[in-house]
């Protein structure tokens, strides 16, 4: 920490036992910084936790912080017992979610102990001294829209775009969940680029439905990619039922392997269609943890 | 402070003064080189054992994601941790990160209590604060807990963490053993031996929340 101007200095309400402040303090060196990712988890799938735990791996092979950590809400390590485990004195916590909704903005700084609000605007200072930067969920930056044309052209290799529709399909109508809002804004940023001849969103739960995939798309050749951050049983059976493909197993320890994924391109109702895993599994979804470190500090400065 | 600091210490403090297992992993020094060997503690004589050979602390979260019967664990304390591997690491820092992995942020939790620096949250709070699906469980009544307490943490094909909380201040649980609360008793098989890590439970955890849910539902 050095002496910069605080510019703000906002007092938070007492929480387990003491006060928070929230003031901008100069940008730390990541080297002496701990990165820790947050993810769903779940105590049926271990696919659920993979990527998180692929992510900080990752980054942790890269060498640029003194620590990175992994913490999940169903999985160990819970987000109650994490920061005891870490050393650094200053704490970036991404969490991996696909948009902001009641995990990022309620649960994830309640279970940490953090005030419920105005975290994103800038540091907090944890009750033992230390100081917490709060980022925006992976999938709210700007490079998601990267992440899955990228996903997209690994998938159907070769294949020209201008001659398919890409479909990218997220859950709907989760409670206090943005995830629908956040695949439609990147249908509307990839249809502006005008590399696909038609780029649109469906849902599990709500219309546009994916079973009606075969009305909704326009062309021969067609590529889906679910918007979720890991496999799990909506990647493996729930969106496979729905396309009319041949489910995965119910959870699988090698994605990779599962036919869903393989067997591409699926020639069915008179089109090609090509299935992607969730977007999250991609390691470039990495660099976009990282992103949204450099983005809360560009935010905060 | 960094990759090198105060918890790898005290750690390595703690082994220096004989320690030698966390739960169900058995810590020994290589007999041949400068190192860590880990087995599952019913298999620490390896002479005798087809045991599979992994080396890096990596290792360590696959070796603890599944059961024998190749079941998934979503509570690592569980007391049934594979058997049939041996892991052999170079450093301190990499026995560290593996234990890291087998038993998720013990280490730390523990030296937080060590440094009497652990809250330590009634089951009551726990609940109290739930929100979404789980709000429900603030409405269990006070023996229902205990029995989903009693059904979910026994250290007999439950959990081996040491429970510190209570139900609420002052109101202890019926159900389990008194030692099941003390945080001098390891809560493995006698046999395993005593020089163990803690595996200490500060507050109630995700799967308990979820059990007391379904309890609650139940009774609806």
């Amino acid at each position: 920490m050095s002496g910069d101007p605080l510019c703000a200095l906002l007092p938070w309400t007492a929480l387990r036992g003491a006060v928070f402040f929230q003031f901008v303090i100069s940008k730390p060196n990541r080297a002496e910084c701990a990165l820790l990712i947050v993810g769903h988890g779940s105590t049926v799938n271990p696919d659920s936790s993979a990527p998180t735990w692929a992510h900080a791996d990752a980054i942790r092979r890269w060498g640029l912080f003194a620590e990175v950590h992994a913490a999940f809400w169903k999985e160990e390590p819970s987000l109650r017992q994490v920061l005891y485990g870490i050393e650094s004195r200053e704490i970036y916590v991404v969490p991996n979610f696909i948009s902001e909704g009641y995990f990022t903005q309620k649960v994830i700084p309640r279970e940490l102990g953090l005030p419920l609000e105005g975290l994103g605007r800038g540091p907090v200072i944890l009750p033992d001294g230390r100081t917490l930067r709060y980022c925006e969920p992976v999938g709210s930056h700007r490079r998601m829209t990267e992440v899955l044309l990228r996903r997209a052209s690994e998938v159907a290799p070769g294949v020209p775009s201008a001659e398919v529709s890409l479909l990218i399909v997220g859950h709907g109508t989760d409670l206090n969940d943005n995830s629908a809002v956040a695949a439609k804004e990147q249908v509307r940023r990839i249809r502006a680029m005008g590399l696909y001849a038609e780029v649109l969103a469906a849902y599990m739960d709500e219309a546009p439905r994916i079973e009606d995939w075969a009305t909704l798309a326009t062309q021969r050749r067609v590529i889906v990619v679910p918007f979720f951050v890991s496999d799990g049983l909506h990647s493996y059976q729930d969106i496979p039922e729905r396309l009319g493909l041949e489910p995965g197993p119910a959870r699988s320890l090698a994605p990779e392997r599962s036919d869903v994924f393989r067997n591409n391109p699926h020639l069915i109702q008179g089109r090609e269609l090509y299935y992607a895993s969730a977007i999250g599994t991609e390691p470039l979804f990495a660099e976009v943890i990282l992103d949204q470190v450099t983005a809360f500090e560009e935010r905060c400065a | 402070m960094g990759k090198e600091g105060t918890l790898r210490e005290a750690f390595g403090a703690w082994l220096a003064r004989g320690g030698n297992r966390i739960g169900e992993v058995a810590i020994r020094r290589s007999d041949s080189w400068e190192g860590y060997v880990l087995t599952h503690w019913e298999e620490t004589d390896r002479a005798s054992l087809p045991l599979k050979h992994f080396s890096t602390p990596g290792d360590a979260r696959l070796l603890a994601q599944l059961d024998d019967a190749g079941r998934y664990r979503p509570l690592k304390t569980a007391p049934n941790l594979r058997h049939g591997w041996l892991l052999e690491l170079k450093t301190l820092d990499e026995l560290y990160s593996a234990l890291d992995f087998f038993y998720p942020a013990a280490l730390g939790v523990g030296a937080a209590f060590a440094d009497h620096r652990l809250p330590v949250v009634p089951l009551r709070e726990t609940l109290d604060r739930q929100s979404g699906m789980y709000a429900v469980t603030r409405k269990i009544s006070d023996a229902k807990a205990d029995m989903v307490v009693e059904a979910c943490c026994s250290s007999q094909g439950g959990c081996l963490k040491t429970i510190l909380w209570e139900l609420k201040p002052g109101h202890p649980f019926a159900g389990l053993p008194p030692e099941k609360f003390d945080p001098d008793r390891d809560q493995l098989a006698a046999e395993a031996g005593q020089n163990a890590f803690p595996l200490l439970c500060n507050e109630a955890c995700n799967l308990l929340v979820a059990a007391i849910r379904k309890a609650v539902k139940k009774t609806e």
